[in-house]
């Protein structure tokens, strides 16, 4: 995953100027409960971002505060320079597609698509003009006299993303729109999806929970925890250099090594763990307790050569076989610290309870501080 | 064995069907009765009752009352049932479990004991005007049937859809008016249906607050009976059925009487 993640055009950031939608200290509480605590994001014009986090951290939360569905305790909410804190939904012009795709299904595919047209009293005429066309844009002009009841999921996904982009909204606000897909479709309708909204340049919010598709959809990624944003960057550099342990573990596989920092010199660390001395770039006192993350496919078999890399030996745990690539697991004695190792090939000797040596480089090393009650 | 079970049970789903339609076949039969005491099986045939209809103002007259009664009070219901139901449902209001109950409860209660109660509480807030009492009573009649059919339906829609209706530029009436209602109309028409049956032959609350010159029809038939017992009121039982099958005609039409029957 990581690969395509890196794969996207380097340019596209360089086009969007900061600041189209600014959400600033926004702060909302449900009772006793502080759901989202002062969040602040800025998305550009055109830009596409992920809300990424695990169920509950608040992405539809505020999602429905930047639709002007919920109101939000403090903060301020501004799209394109206006002022929407205060605006009720129905005029705010963002378009939304929801979870369950909430289509009317009273009415027939065109009539759901021209829903918003006759709210907006578009006359007749035209309003026929932009359902075919927004038909089209979705590849579904064969069923605009259908019930929407009759259509498959992928579908009513379509028509769902067609309903709210034929008004031209402002924004539009996706909320988990593949979660009720098998993997399959979803695949191709992320890939479908992104291409109708670059063309269309329409500026879009994505809420997911699924890392792959956040790294395969965006420009950028808001990495969400409890209400706050962890991490707000590419794809690649919330993969490659995740700001925090939350982020380097909840995007992508990762190893997570525990050790006690003894001293460092030129932004290098060097770090006592259980797998040997690791040296990590970073700044930290000596006697800090941190954790060390590595990606796994970042992990070689083999010695490599002092400078550069960290060389550990261990003892293979598990291997798990999943054909283009193999995972193995190594443990120490001491504790469940786990090094996760992905190869491309394999050595013949491999299987567990076989000692090998791995390297890395140190580069490749992300030192974090240890999280609080974690006593490694 | 099974057999004779099964021959059983038809027989007794039979029995049970004749039994429920044999009164109204009795009252369709007396109604063209040429007797002028309610005799069955009628010695002849005439038409002579439903002519004589014409002329019974009094029983026109609560026909008429009783037809308005219902009619307002069931629309009165639905909105405002409506309107209580989606804050049941949606509003996160404290206990609302409870409020769902307590709207329901008039079905629960006697009759008398909500007549009682609203001619106490007319006569306490000087309220003199019959019509409105009656129609007020009627709300708190009618409100359970609504409230039960109406959340039944909410609990099935998805609210999502107005929060669509919204972000494409309908506020918040008009998404409940373009979205809302045409998805729930058939909870709308069979709790509609039943609330202005309840309201329409309502006797024991009813009893307690019409006067000399305003009575709904129950108490109107049942005061002819006692004076006059002729098959009039048959003939205005006979035409009564008559627009209940058209209403269910109606209905059918309108939404599908399985669709009504499911909610
Ligand atoms: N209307 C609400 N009332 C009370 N709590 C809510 C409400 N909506 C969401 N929450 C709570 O806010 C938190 C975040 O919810 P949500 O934004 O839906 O998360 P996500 O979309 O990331 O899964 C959850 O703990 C949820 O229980
Ligand atoms: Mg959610």
């Amino acid at each position: 995953m990581s690969q395509q993640a890196t794969a996207l055009p380097p340019e596209a950031e360089a086009q969007h100027e900061p600041g189209y939608l600014a959400v600033s200290n926004v702060t909302k509480r449900f009772g006793a409960a502080t759901v989202l605590d002062s969040l602040s994001l800025s998305v550009g014009r055109a830009e596409f971002v992920s809300l990424l986090g695990p169920s509950g951290c608040g992405k539809t939360t505020l999602l429905r505060l930047i639709a002007g569905l919920l109101a939000p305790d403090q903060g301020a909410i501004e799209v394109g320079g206006r002022d929407l804190t205060r605006v009720a939904a129905h005029r705010r012009n963002i378009g939304v597609v929801f979870q369950n795709y909430a289509l009317f299904p009273h009415l027939t595919v065109a009539e759901n698509i021209a829903y918003g047209l006759r709210a907006k009293g578009v006359p007749k005429a035209e309003q026929a003009k932009k359902v075919a066309d927004a038909l089209g844009l979705v590849r579904m002009e064969a069923f605009a006299d259908r019930a929407v009841t009759a259509l498959s999921g992928g579908q009513q996904q379509r028509i769902a993303v067609a309903r709210a982009v034929v008004v031209e909204p402002s924004l539009l606000l996706l909320d988990e729109p593949f979660s009720a897909l098998d993997r399959k479709l979803r695949e191709t309708m992320q890939i479908e999806l992104r291409h109708i909204l670059r063309d269309l340049g329409i500026t879009s919010i994505f809420v997911t929970h699924d890392q792959d598709e956040a790294l395969v959809m965006s420009d950028r990624i808001a990495v969400m925890n409890e209400g706050r944003i962890e991490h707000l960057g590419t794809p690649s550099e919330v993969y490659a250099r995740p700001k925090s342990l939350y982020t380097m573990e909840f995007v992508g596989q990762s190893s997570r090594i525990g050790g006690v920092v003894t001293g460092g010199r030129d932004g290098l660390v060097e770090i006592d763990t259980p797998f040997g001395l690791i040296r990590a770039p970073g700044h930290f006192l000596s006697g800090s307790k941190v954790v060390v993350g590595v990606r796994p496919e970042a992990i070689a078999a083999g010695e490599g050569p002092a400078g550069e890399y960290n060389t550990v030996r261990g003892t293979v745990a598990e291997v798990i076989y999943f054909g283009s690539r193999t995972l193995l697991h190594f443990r120490t004695a001491q504790d469940d610290d786990r090094l996760h190792v992905e190869l491309n090939r394999l050595p013949d000797t491999v299987s567990p309870g076989v000692e090998m040596t791995v390297r890395w480089r140190v580069d490749d090393s992300r030192v974090f501080p240890a999280p609080a009650g974690d006593d490694r | 064995m099974a057999l004779f079970g099964s021959l059983f049970c038809r027989l007794v789903l039979g029995f049970v069907i004749v039994f429920l339609f044999l009164p109204i076949l009795i009252v369709l039969t007396v109604s063209f009765s040429s007797s002028a005491v309610f005799a069955f099986p009628p010695p002849g045939f005439s038409l002579r009752w439903y002519a004589s209809l014409a002329n019974a103002d009094s029983m026109l007259q609560a026909v008429w009352l009783s037809t308005q009664i219902a009619a307002l009070s069931t629309a009165i219901s639905l909105v405002l049932g409506t309107l209580c139901a989606i804050a049941i449902t949606r509003g996160m209001i404290p206990g609302a479990k409870v409020v769902a109950t307590f709207m329901a409860s008039p079905l629960m209660l006697p009759g008398l004991v909500l007549g009682i109660a609203f001619l106490q509480a007319a006569r306490d807030f000087g309220l003199r005007d019959t019509y409105s009492t009656l129609l007020i009573a009627h709300v708190v009649i009618t409100m359970p049937f609504i409230m039960r059919t109406v959340l039944a339906s909410l609990s099935l829609f998805d609210f999502a859809m107005v929060d669509a209706a919204r972000m494409l530029g309908r506020s918040y009436p008009a998404a409940l008016w373009t979205v809302l209602v045409p998805n729930i109309l058939p909870g709308f028409v069979s709790g509609g249906l039943f609330a202005f049956i309840a309201s329409f032959d309502n006797y024991p609350v009813s009893i307690f607050l019409v006067d000399v010159r305003t009575k709904t029809l129950p108490i109107q038939l049942l005061n002819q009976v006692e004076m006059s017992p002729d098959p009039t009121v048959a003939a205005i039982s006979a035409l009564l059925i008559l627009g209940t099958i058209a209403a269910l005609i109606v209905c059918d039409r309108l939404v599908g009487l399985k669709r009504m029957a499911s909610i």
